[in-house]
């Protein structure tokens, strides 16, 4: 999309301003103004707030999917690392997805059931990518029954809702603490093999980006 | 919002694991996978002879890989069998042109390379 694109400053304007003010709370005057034009201008390309709001998450799924298309590039822990960065970086800028989570599934039946479908497919790469470490032998077999669908979900809920409780507690946001918060969860699992590449290919990267 | 393409849960699941096997699949082969390639290097420079064998009622064609320098290490394949000795015969031809390495012939075993003892 190119830089300089109408569409494109409106996108942004109102992804900013759904993040500070929330999904609800915005008029297309507050984006007109945010982009520098008129409202009968932003009426030209999106015809109401509905129509920029699928606009939105029409490029929020297209992001997302890029994120997903990067599962095992590479086998080893750190192509686990690469995708956490990109997963920071997508819900630190889209963080009004929570904010306004309950106003969406009211508002927009087809974007919940978007995400319902996009969740699904993170939780199965997360715990297709723990198969994957035990065949390695980075990880313990599963100790008990059913562990790793909890791991799974741990590992997912620290994804998706480590940016919303950092805010909550007052803490700050660094993309560091964000993967160790991920990785803490896989260290318990390490075998010796696993835990030595951890030590050695991770920690350096998760410590500095 | 434009229709999407969307795959079942399951589906994805199995695509997954592909790539997960892949990863496993996908590493170097050790020497002793591939030794067949050097140890069979021998037969790219052997004479291919056809020969035809009446049994069991039908015509069995053989073809026969003999070293063109060392004719005492050749190895023997059964390949078709015809109730027809001409057809067993044409088949044998064009079998022996598909194996051998020149198909004009110009490898074949010498007698001589033999050693037999006459006495």
């Amino acid at each position: 999309m190119p830089v300089n694109n109408t569409k494109h400053r409106i996108l942004e304007a109102s992804v900013h301003l759904f993040n500070t003010h929330g999904l609800s709370n915005v008029r297309l005057q507050q984006i007109a103004d945010e982009v520098g034009i008129s409202v009968g201008n932003l009426a030209y390309h999106f015809k109401n707030k509905e129509a920029i709001t699928s606009f939105v998450y029409e490029t929020l799924f297209e992001d997302l999917k890029q994120i997903l298309s990067a599962y095992m590039v590479r086998p080893n822990l750190s192509d686990f690392d690469r995708q956490l960065n990109q997963y920071y970086d997508f819900f630190n800028n889209h963080r009004f997805y929570l904010i306004d989570l309950f106003e969406i599934e009211r508002s927009f039946p087809d974007v919940i059931g978007l995400w319902h479908e996009f969740t699904g497919k993170m939780l199965l790469q997360i715990r297709k990518r723990i198969d994957y470490y035990v065949q390695c032998g980075f990880l313990v077999s599963e100790p008990k029954k059913g562990m790793y669908d909890t791991l799974t979900d741990h590992i997912w809920m620290t994804i998706a809702f480590w940016i919303p409780q950092q805010i909550l507690k007052g803490q700050p946001l660094t993309v560091e603490s964000f993967k160790k918060s991920v990785w803490a969860q896989f260290v318990p699992y390490f075998t010796n093999q696993g835990g030595q590449q951890y030590l050695n290919e991770l920690s350096p990267v998760v410590v500095s980006r | 919002m434009k229709a999407r393409f969307s795959i079942a849960a399951d589906v994805y699941a199995k695509m997954l694991d592909g790539l997960n096997d892949l990863h496993q699949l996908d590493i170097l082969g050790s020497q002793f996978d591939l030794r067949f390639i050097s140890d069979d290097y021998w037969l790219g420079d052997t004479a291919v002879i056809d020969k035809l064998f009446y049994r069991k009622g039908a015509w069995e064609v053989a073809l026969v890989f003999a070293h063109h320098k060392c004719p005492v290490k050749f190895i023997a394949r059964r390949i078709t069998r015809h109730s027809c000795p001409k057809k067993a015969a044409q088949i044998g031809h064009y079998l022996r042109r598909a194996a051998a390495k020149d198909q004009r012939g110009t490898l074949y075993v010498d007698i001589n390379e033999l050693n037999l003892p006459y006495n």
